[in-house]
């Protein structure tokens, strides 16, 4: 399969801090990357070095072939990015947001087809029509998930996804995971949940202090041995 | 992209209900400094109107008098409002209505109605200007200062670059959003003053007229735009909305509050303008130094006697077929009105070096560049008044020298006595004023004009390529 998300030597240094130690990474499509670490890892810089909003202070990130830094504007187009805590505009409607975010990723749909975007992500109809102002987090963990599968986007960024989800908006959110990922998409997911990661992870990473310390299959392993390795890697 | 984000910002302006009541209050004060602003200068219209054709028609229906007691009697002139002075009083309030025109002597304009009002009126009056110029920039303020700001404490701003959107076409399409949000509060209060203006007769609707209003029009949407730009990109290199408020509060208290009187400060500082007094003084001075019209014994007087007995060889005053004492008359004039235009002259161009310190510091203040250009396209500003007093001074001294003539001409030498027939007025032509045209006062205004457009290039080029600066993770 082709890769489509990679990084070459990856280092990013904030001042006196080195947050990223030379990163060496390669994601295929269809693969599903869950990077594990503490806060201050190094997991949300990476990804931010993915979407090209910090620029790298040597080595290279790459979407699709395309080097990040050189194409900003480029590689937004394969790419969607679903934050720990998708915020949308409070003011417009679901559908509205919607709209709006699809249609500067160059989707104009109409009203039945957002409808199915959003229902898909899991979101009540009822609640398409009214302002975002009123969701609660998960409803708008799933309005961002719409978003991102209605782009069409070959690589899925996604940073502690489902951290604040109740267990079920979480397995749900899994289920979509893994729908994305057999249909081709590549998803790279900064998180702190280890049975997560088992659970939808092709791959697992685990990253201390801006290092990528260890990769494993998560076929290869049960959660509890995941924990022990990762608990391992953190001193604790 | 930056249609959909601009359409996503006016919407989500218009709902949010505490900028609807903010708009609101701003939009009701603006009709509110229309129908003020409207009723006023229907009031001061009308009564220098009526003035105006009162000392006309007693000027022309004057008792058969002495052509030179005629001139001693005098006339006023009132000033016209000009037609948009509604929506910016200017300096209309602080510099006088009416000139009283006589022989010898130029008066300065008086009655204004700071003179005639309470001293309320120093501490502004409620205009349509003084909305447009303070507080539409602060509904702007308080509109913008959030716009990336808050996106980037919600994290909004991460999810829509991911889009693939540039923060350029972020800022753009934030720009156009609140353009239109802005011109919704502003365009009803302008639309109501046009159609007051175009559906109230009194006044000539002419190409002129048209003019000065779209371009007052036009001036204060640049000045609008100049705000949103410069408040959205100021937004954008923060990281925090309560700092870009505050920067942007303070913009404009150095803006609106303290760079204008300041400059009005420095300029009275260093540009000082004589008293009336002192200027009295030194006019009557120089005049006395020439033709005194009522002494034909005065040396000045006998070479002028000597010089036309000799052009009309004959040997008395009596014997020539004009009237020494008209043409005497006529010579002071010219000489009094020589020296006190002179003197005006110096007194304009020091009052003209003080307002050119604002003028000039409006290339660091576009409230100060709007400011000047408002009150040029509404006719209240200090070129217009001087115009104004430049023609009645004129008027004047034609309409002196015009009974001097007849005093030559229809009277003998030493004839104190007859008195012409009140029919002779009759056929002198009444004052009028006409007002000069947009282009004229346009032309005035020209470093003005290039301050707003020098703001406008340089935040629409520095202020937006600056925003490739910000701060986004």
């Amino acid at each position: 399969m082709d890769i489509v998300l990679e990084a070459k030597q990856l280092k990013k240094q904030y001042q006196d801090k080195l947050a990223l130690k030379g990163l060496d990474l390669q994601i295929k499509a269809g693969e599903i990357f869950c990077l594990l670490g503490q806060n201050g890892a190094g997991k949300s810089t990476t990804i931010n070095l993915f979407l090209g909003f910090i620029k790298p202070t040597s080595g290279a990130a790459y979407i699709n072939g395309l080097e990040v830094a050189a194409n900003i504007t480029k590689i937004k187009e394969y790419l969607a990015y679903i934050p720990e805590n998708v915020m949308l505009y409070p003011n417009l409607t679901g559908l509205e947001n919607l709209a709006l975010f699809s249609s500067l990723a160059g989707f104009d749909y109409d009203k039945v087809q957002l409808m199915h975007y959003l229902i898909s992500a899991g979101l009540p109809a009822e609640a398409a029509s009214r302002r975002v102002g009123g969701y609660s987090k998960g409803m708008r963990q799933k309005v961002g998930i719409a978003i991102a599968v209605a782009k069409h986007a070959k690589v899925l960024l996604l940073d502690e996804p489902t951290s604040g989800l109740d267990p079920k908006a979480s397995n749900e959110f899994s289920e979509l995971l893994l729908k994305l990922s057999e249909a081709g998409t590549a998803i790279f997911m900064a998180t702190h949940d280890i049975f997560r990661s088992k659970e939808v992870g092709t791959r697992v990473g685990i990253m201390r202090e801006g290092e990528l310390v260890d990769v494993l299959s998560a076929a290869e392993l049960d959660a509890n041995e995941l924990e022990k390795l990762y608990l391992n890697y953190m001193h604790v | 992209m930056v249609k959909s984000i601009a359409k996503k910002e006016f919407i989500s302006t218009l709902r949010d209900s505490r900028f609807v009541a903010l708009s609101v209050i701003v939009l009701l004060l603006l009709l509110a400094a229309t129908m003020v602003g409207l009723h006023s200068y229907q009031t001061l219209q009308e009564e220098r109107e009526v003035a105006q054709q009162t000392v006309n028609e007693q000027f022309a229906n004057s008792a058969d008098r002495h052509p030179h007691r005629m001139a001693h009697y005098g006339s006023y002139a009132f000033r016209p409002k000009s037609s948009i002075s509604f929506l910016d009083f200017g300096m209309d309030s602080y510099t006088g209505a009416s000139v009283y025109m006589e022989a010898h002597r130029q008066n300065s304009a008086n009655f204004s109605q700071a003179q005639q009002s309470s001293s309320l009126i120093r501490f502004g009056e409620m205009t349509v200007a003084f909305v447009l110029q303070m507080l539409i920039p602060l509904l702007i303020i308080f509109l913008c200062f959030g716009a990336f700001t808050q996106e980037k404490e919600t994290g909004t701003l991460t999810i829509l670059l991911s889009q693939g959107v540039s923060l350029q076409q972020v800022a753009w399409a934030k720009i156009a959003g609140y353009s239109k949000v802005v011109l919704l509060v502003v365009a009803p209060a302008l639309v109501l003053a046009s159609l007051l203006l175009f559906g109230r007769g009194g006044f000539e609707l002419n190409g002129d007229l048209y003019s000065r209003l779209l371009l007052f029009m036009l001036f204060y949407l640049l000045y609008f735009f100049i705000f949103i730009v410069l408040s959205v990109v100021l937004s954008a290199l923060h990281q925090r909305s309560s700092t870009a408020l505050v920067t942007l509060l303070g913009i404009w208290i150095l803006f609106c509050v303290i760079t204008p009187k300041a400059t009005a400060n420095l300029g009275a500082t260093l540009y000082t303008t004589p008293t009336k007094a002192q200027m009295d003084v030194e006019v009557h001075e120089e005049v006395a130094k020439g033709v005194d019209g009522h002494n034909s014994g005065d040396e000045r007087a006998e070479a002028i006697k000597q010089e036309l007995l000799q052009t009309y060889g004959v040997a008395t005053l009596e014997e020539l077929p004009i009237n020494f004492d008209g043409v005497l008359m006529a010579v002071g004039e010219e000489h009094s009105s020589k020296v006190y235009q002179e003197h005006f002259d110096e007194l304009t161009a020091i009052f003209q070096k003080q307002n050119n310190i604002s003028v000039f510091a409006g290339l660091l203040n576009p409230y100060l560049a709007v400011r000047h250009l408002s009150m040029g396209m509404a006719g209240s500003d200090f070129s217009h008044y001087i115009h104004f007093q430049n023609k009645a001074e004129q008027y004047r001294y034609n309409q002196s020298q015009e009974l001097n003539h007849i005093q030559a001409t229809k009277l003998k030498y030493g004839d104190k006595e007859t008195r012409l027939s009140g029919d002779t007025w009759k056929n002198l032509k009444p004052f009028q004023y006409e007002a000069p045209g947009a282009g004229w006062a346009l032309s005035n205004h020209s470093i003005s004009l290039v301050a707003l457009l020098l703001w406008l290039g340089l935040v629409c080029t520095l202020g937006i390529r600056l925003i490739g600066y910000s701060k986004i993770a």
